[in-house]
């Protein structure tokens, strides 16, 4: 029996790291350095924050193979209805009754997927909407203001140590927890990690739960950093999430490829392409056009390569003459 | 001497460096049934689908009739009354039965934009009458219908054509007792026609019996071919593997033996339509058999103490630590294990690494404080299984999806035994693995049952529940039969007897 070998190069652990220097080296160009000023990566590392917050919420329920698309609207419930507490009860209330709102909603969500069997991208879409017309309510004739006492979410430092601390957290849990585990073997095979005694529906709702409520720590992100709240605030966040998980190579069906460090890096790229653009001086529509252009050559790269490098009927042949060999022995 | 339906003539393929078959010359003469034996891994398959055009062969030579025949895919080789059915299952689940039965085929029923399901329905029926196969509900989708059901269908759909030369892959595996006679009778019906049959099995016993010829193929070579009444078992095992197998297989005593002590007492279960009634207690160092016919509900009888089971009562009890069994997660909770007849679909997760897959179990056990699952201690334990187990791989991040069936059941079995466990239950625990591992697995069974391990063993192969069980539990629709003892009731008719 030979060890695994630690250091071998796999392509699939740093298709990310290329796809990341690619896009920093295009847009670098592009932008003629503007990319790298100091006040533009300042700029980057805010817009990048809730993306990355609430993907790492969101990665537990891609793991699973599972869609969470409500995110961009609990950013909205919670501009909506934590800053209304926030102005009319006490500003500190802000952050827990923005937690409890997404912790919440993933709860109820998980529970409808996981008890209910109702598919997780169709529950998410339907209360997508519902959530959205909540928010309208209140939005479409008022706006909200974060109070001062709030503004110090938004400092540099603050906000450098918050994100390095959850991080570190979700990384403990996501990887080094049996919940971690279970939630990335539920996607490899539910059925398999059933029969062996799991709780499958109970991880599932933890899951949402999970997800949920770091939509809303990254709602609070938003809201401090756009200083208030309108009715237009967190609409399509939940899709550059998305895009932030699978351009750096999260597999859409889920399973062990599921990684931290990729989420972080597709967040980044994100952000970049997107900051890179403006930066070019691109229009709009073209953004999104490019946007949905890379999103696509980075998915169609990620299953090529992974099955350019994997190629089962070579490898199996290969397998089986070991088999062999080591038999007749 | 008969005339010859398919000539082989130095045939070779390679995947890559791999050479699956090297000059293989085989000739298959009309009415007569071929079985192919080898190991896993032994170039078996790969021959088969190649007389069927599933593959491309690298060099040599097909006559069909006396004709060069070269097919370029199935659909091909159907023209040339070729056909088969694969070792994988090959339906398509959310279809019903009869719309699976005539993918690629559908030309023939369509009217325009439409499809008569009628006319279908009709000629598969007629299809199932002619070979007197035994009904499957074509109108559901295939996935609800059960493995056994699946297999006869596929086995319908390769009759469709009419074809005069058909490759079996290793069909009976999925079947159980009874339907096997109805897949016996249909091949000698088959080949009375003058028809010609390969097939392909790992139950050797089986093919002594229902094959004429017997070509053994060992790393892609022919190494003997001849009628099967000239082999004895030990020469087929010994061509097979290349050396003397011991002959300790199954146990050699012929008396139960268990202590005294009940580790699980189960009263009363009753699974609607599936299982009635079914009460029996397992001792310690136990090898508790349960067969049946199919349908039976032997394998009901396993999920269902697992929990899996809808509208299960009775009570399910562990006596070693008190404990009524609820649901599913309890089972595990009393150091007991459930491994369920399908391997690949409930147990393994195929696309992770061998290292995942025996961790899972251990999960529990394997976290401390802060809920931490320690990496190292996560890898020495599925160190320690795929050692124990001598699980053949590149290591633990090889991916389970391509191992052979029998390493695939060696990482399933592991996992739970380098557990605690106080009693596990199997179904079906050597199902699609080659003798070698098969060996093996008894083996470890028997080590098992001397170190006090209670197990229940379901199992859809008569010489194996025989050759391993203390005590058979035989099931009869869906009821309890009987309850054979190893100190006499175990022979093949006395078994059959209470099962029919």
């Amino acid at each position: 029996m030979s060890k695994s070998k630690k250091g071998s190069f796999n392509i699939n652990t740093w298709l990310p790291v290329i796809i990341f220097v690619l896009v920093a080296v295009i847009f670098g160009i592009a932008t003629k350095g503007n990319l790298f000023t100091s006040t533009n990566l300042m700029n980057l590392f805010n817009q990048s924050v809730p993306t990355i917050i609430a993907g790492l919420g969101m990665l537990f329920v891609a793991a699973m193979g599972s869609t969470d698309i409500t995110c961009g609207v609990i950013v909205a419930l919670v501009g909506c209805y934590g800053l209304m507490v926030s102005t009319n009860v006490s500003p500190i209330l802000m952050i827990p009754v923005s937690l409890l709102i997404g912790l919440a909603s993933g709860l109820l969500l998980g529970y409808i997927n996981a008890k209910r069997k109702v598919s997780s991208f169709m529950a998410s879409l339907a209360m997508l909407m519902a959530y959205r017309a909540v928010v309208n309510l209140v939005l479409s004739n008022t706006s909200f203001y974060l109070p001062d006492s709030l503004a110090f979410i938004d400092s540099l430092a603050f906000k450098i140590i918050s994100v390095i601390v959850m991080i570190a957290i979700i990384v403990y849990i996501f990887h080094y927890t049996r919940f971690g585990v279970y939630v990335k073997d539920i996607g490899e095979n539910e059925v398999a990690v059933q029969h062996t005694g799991v709780n499958v529906d109970m991880i599932k709702i933890a899951a949402f739960a999970v997800s949920g409520l770091m939509a809303a720590f990254a709602g609070i992100y938003m809201v401090a950093r756009l200083g208030g709240t309108n009715n237009t605030i967190g609409t399509g966040f939940e899709m550059k999430v998305m895009m932030a998980l699978f351009i750096a190579g999260v597999p859409v069906q889920g399973g062990v490829g599921s990684k931290v460090y990729k989420l972080i890096l597709g967040a980044v790229i994100i952000n970049m392409l997107e900051n890179g653009l403006v930066l070019c001086g691109t229009s709009g529509a073209v953004t999104q056009l490019v946007r949905g252009l890379v999103l696509l050559a980075a998915v169609a790269l990620t299953a090529y390569i992974g099955k350019r490098f994997a190629n089962v009927g070579v490898e199996a042949a290969r397998n089986q003459k070991e088999t062999a060999e080591e038999a007749s022995k | 001497m008969a005339e010859e339906m398919l000539r082989i003539e130095g045939v070779s393929k390679s995947f890559g460096p791999t050479k699956a078959n090297k000059d293989v010359n085989l000739v298959l003469k009309k009415g007569i049934v071929l079985g192919l034996a080898g190991e896993n891994g032994s170039g078996k398959s790969t021959l088969a689908s190649m007389v069927c055009g599933m593959q491309k062969k690298d060099s040599g030579k097909f006559y069909k009739n006396g004709v060069e025949y070269d097919p370029s895919s199935p659909a091909d080789a159907a023209k040339h009354g070729i056909a088969m059915v694969v070792q994988e299952l090959g339906v398509v689940g959310n279809l019903p039965g009869v719309v699976n039965m005539f993918l690629g085929k559908m030309d023939k029923y369509t009217k325009g934009p439409l499809v008569d399901l009628k006319a279908m329905h009709k000629d598969a029926d007629a299809v199932f009458e002619k070979w007197g196969l035994p009904k499957v509900p074509l109108d559901v989708a295939a996935g609800t219908l059960s493995i056994e059901q699946r297999k006869i269908m596929e086995l319908a759909r390769a009759l469709i054509t009419d074809p005069d030369f058909l490759v079996l892959d290793e069909i009976s595996q999925a079947l159980s007792q009874d339907n096997r006679e109805v897949l016996y009778k249909f091949i000698n019906n088959f080949i009375s026609q003058g028809r010609t049959i390969l097939m392909v099995t790992h139950d050797l016993e089986e093919m002594v019996e229902i094959c004429n010829e017997i070509a053994v193929l060992r790393d892609g070579v022919i190494v003997e071919s001849k009628p099967s009444k000239e082999y004895s078992m030990d020469e087929l095992k010994r061509l097979m593997i290349g050396r003397e197998v011991s002959g300790d297989y199954y146990r050699d005593d012929q008396e139960e033996s268990y202590q005294k002590e009940v580790i699980l007492s189960v009263e009363n279960l009753n699974v609607p339509g599936k299982c009635e009634n079914i009460s029996f207690e397992l001792h310690k160092g136990e090898i508790l058999g349960i067969c049946g016919l199919s349908d039976a509900g032997i394998h009901e009888v396993g999920s269902a103490i697992f929990g899996l089971e809808e509208g299960r009562t009775g009570t399910i009890t562990v006596r070693t630590v008190n404990k009524v069994l609820k649901k599913p997660g309890d089972i595990i909770k009393t150091h007991g294990a459930y491994l369920s007849k399908d391997r690949d679909a409930n147990g393994l997760m195929l696309d992770a690494s061998i290292g995942d897959n025996l961790i899972l179990p251990s999960a529990r056990e394997l976290s401390g404080t802060a809920a931490f699952l320690s990496p190292v201690k996560s890898r020495n334990l599925a160190q320690k299984a795929s050692e124990a187990f001598e699980i053949k791989s590149t290591g633990l991040r090889h991916i389970v999806r391509r191992l052979s069936g029998g390493n695939k059941q060696k990482v399933n079995l592991s996992r739970w035994l380098v557990k605690d466990l106080d009693y596990i239950i199997l179904d079906c625990p050597t199902r699609g693995v080659d003798i070698g591992v098969k060996a093996y697995i008894y083996s470890v069974l028997r080590k098992a049952k001397a170190e006090g391990l209670g197990i229940i063993m379901i199992s859809d192969e008569l010489p194996e529940a025989m050759g391993m069980a203390d005590r058979i539990l035989v099931m009869k629709n869906h009821k309890y039969a009987a309850m054979l003892s190893r100190n006499t009731d175990f022979t093949e008719d006395k078994i059959m007897e209470v099962m029919l």
